[in-house]
């Protein structure tokens, strides 16, 4: 190893685990010992990654407070040392942590929030893709219906949340008092994408979710209505399949539609 | 057909073998750092401003709107890209997704120049988010010269390096900043971006005269000044780009305007965002003081 590499490593771990090795190698300056100076990278390292999950997770931040987030955020980044040159993708892994990591896995609501809001940003700037309209639709002739597939939108992307963590953020966002948190019976079924350049989400009822899902794997539309059929009335299945759908075209979530061969 | 014998002889030698663009870039005027919170307010209202800088990251993404929002101000206004995690000095191995992934940025926004800093930003695949400083030696020397020298292979044109602020130096350097910078260039072929900000910090914290490092830049590598604020510890400036031009830096642009002529010059805002109009306040500033300092060139300009 080179001098130079070597002297990046010990500056690095210095850093990393506090090891003060380096400063052997580093100047006093005129008016200043070399450990304050030294403590200049060492304080912006962690608050620097601290202050991009605050931007990543407005309202988790909002819901924990400062201090509490911030004890959080640097139990992340020491536990998750960024690996990525882009800051944006630096938290991505945060849900998982709340998960799994103790105080935080005995509050799920609190990596629910996260995913809710790590799938917003990852709605945000997603690929692009044009998307088709109603107009798309009358070009199928009504026998070819039962045959055709959808291709979802690129920002497209389901959520299945155990907490009421969805209207813990739609009260944050606002500005109104939270709901306590609370576990749900069901799961809350949650669709995020991005509409033009705004992401949204909107919660999904249990066989809606289930058509979207199989949607996403090609299933031809008749076989999706077939499906419909054992989750509510078989009759209004065709109905509230096409209503689905609809739905869909309208929230600009479908890129393609194609008919079966 | 052995595709050895095709080879060249040697490595590549000098910038005079390579088939990278290292022209000088053009004088652009007055710019500004392109913040999301100004989006509209530029889109609506064709504000007075030469140029504007993005930083390449927030751009160096899949789709959605911040992609969208920089092809509708590219079609206004000359785009110049800006990175923070280049690495350039790093002793890792490069990044060569990064790599890929900002010569793909730059393809689409066809930016004036692409430019980073003189700095490395993690090891053994750890990013720290920061520009560190390296010790100015000759083995340091090599080896950011090679990597520069690859970079601009790769994107097929001279970059752009920025002086940084530090807040330590090294008991191994064989050489001053101004001393690598200068050398550096002449090597690499890279151009310089010159920020004042940052040599009034650097030079405040380890005690030398700011002038003598203006001095010591040679004086036609320089394409680009960032101007900015800081924050002031009593020991030590901290470059948090948080605060409008201090006095003491409009003081220094003075000097490097009389030093190295007509330069493209922008202000650099990148925390405690302000409303436009202030920052459109400092940008004419920055014109207003060349057109007096170097009024010649500026005519010559129009």
């Amino acid at each position: 190893m080179s001098d130079f590499a070597r002297q990046q490593s010990a500056f690095q771990r210095g850093i990393l685990t506090g090891d003060d090795a380096v400063l052997t190698e580093i100047l006093d300056s005129p008016r200043e010992k070399r450990e304050i100076l030294y403590g200049v990278y060492r304080h912006a390292y962690g608050s620097r990654l601290v202050e991009a999950m605050r931007n990543e997770h407005e309202m988790l931040h909002l819901y924990l407070g400062d201090e509490m987030f911030d004890a959080m955020g640097h139990a992340y980044v020491a536990a998750h040392p960024s690996e990525h040159p882009n800051l944006r993708w630096f938290s991505r892994s945060l849900p998982d942590f709340l998960k799994t990591t103790e105080p935080y896995r005995d509050h799920p609501l609190l990596s629910d929030l996260a995913a809710l809001e790590k799938a917003l940003n990852d709605a945000f700037d997603r690929e692009d893709a044009a998307v088709i309209g109603l107009a798309d639709m009358t070009a199928f002739a009504p026998e070819a219906w039962a045959g055709l597939t959808f291709q979802p939108h690129p920002s497209a992307l389901r959520l299945d949340l155990s907490t009421n963590a969805s209207a813990i953020w739609l009260a944050l966002k606002n500005e109104e008092p939270p709901p306590d948190a609370a576990a749900l019976e069901q799961p809350c079924r949650l669709l995020i994408w991005r509409q033009d350049v705004t992401p949204m989400f909107r919660e999904l009822a249990t066989e809606e979710a289930m058509m979207w899902d199989e949607a996403g794997i090609a299933i031809p539309f008749g076989v999706l209505c077939s499906m419909l059929a054992t989750y509510d009335d078989p009759d209004g299945a065709a109905a509230r399949g096409a209503s689905y759908l609809h739905g869909w075209i309208t929230a600009g979530l479908l890129t393609g539609v194609s008919g079966g061969d | 057909m052995n595709v050895a014998n095709k080879l060249p002889q040697q490595p590549l030698q000098s910038p005079a073998d390579r088939r990278v663009d290292l022209a000088k870039p053009p004088f652009l005027g007055f710019g500004l750092g392109l913040r999301t919170q100004h989006y509209e307010e530029i889109l609506n209202g064709n504000p007075p401003i030469d140029w504007f800088e993005v930083i390449s990251e927030n751009y160096m993404l899949p789709g959605g709107q911040p992609l969208r929002m920089l092809d509708r101000i590219r079609e206004r206004y000359p785009v110049v890209m800006h990175g923070v995690s280049l690495s350039i000095a790093s002793t890792a191995p490069p990044n060569f997704e990064y790599l890929r992934e900002l010569r793909d940025l730059a393809r689409r926004v066809e930016p004036k120049w692409i430019s980073d800093h003189l700095c490395w930003t993690g090891v053994h695949g750890k990013n720290l988010h920061d520009l560190l400083p390296i010790p100015y030696t000759n083995e340091a020397l090599d080896h950011v010269v090679s990597r520069v020298e690859l970079v601009q292979d790769y994107l097929g044109r001279a970059i752009v390096l920025e002086n940084v602020s530090t807040y330590v130096q090294f008991n191994n350097s064989e050489m001053t900043e101004w001393e690598f910078l200068g050398e550096l260039s002449r090597r690499s072929g890279c151009w310089l971006l010159f920020d004042v900000n940052n040599v009034y910090v650097s030079a405040f914290n380890h005690g030398y005269d700011p002038h003598a490092f203006l001095q010591g830049i040679p004086a036609d590598r320089v394409v680009q000044f960032h101007m900015a604020g800081h924050s002031h510890m009593g020991t030590h400036i901290i470059d948090t780009h948080d605060h409008p031009v201090c006095e003491d830096v409009w003081d220094l642009y003075v000097a490097a305007l009389k030093r190295f002529g007509r330069v493209s010059t922008m202000i650099e805002r990148d925390d405690n965002i302000p409303p436009l109009d202030e920052l459109i306040i400092e940008v004419n500033r920055t014109r207003e003081i060349a057109e007096k300092v170097v009024p010649p060139l500026i005519r010559q300009a129009g």
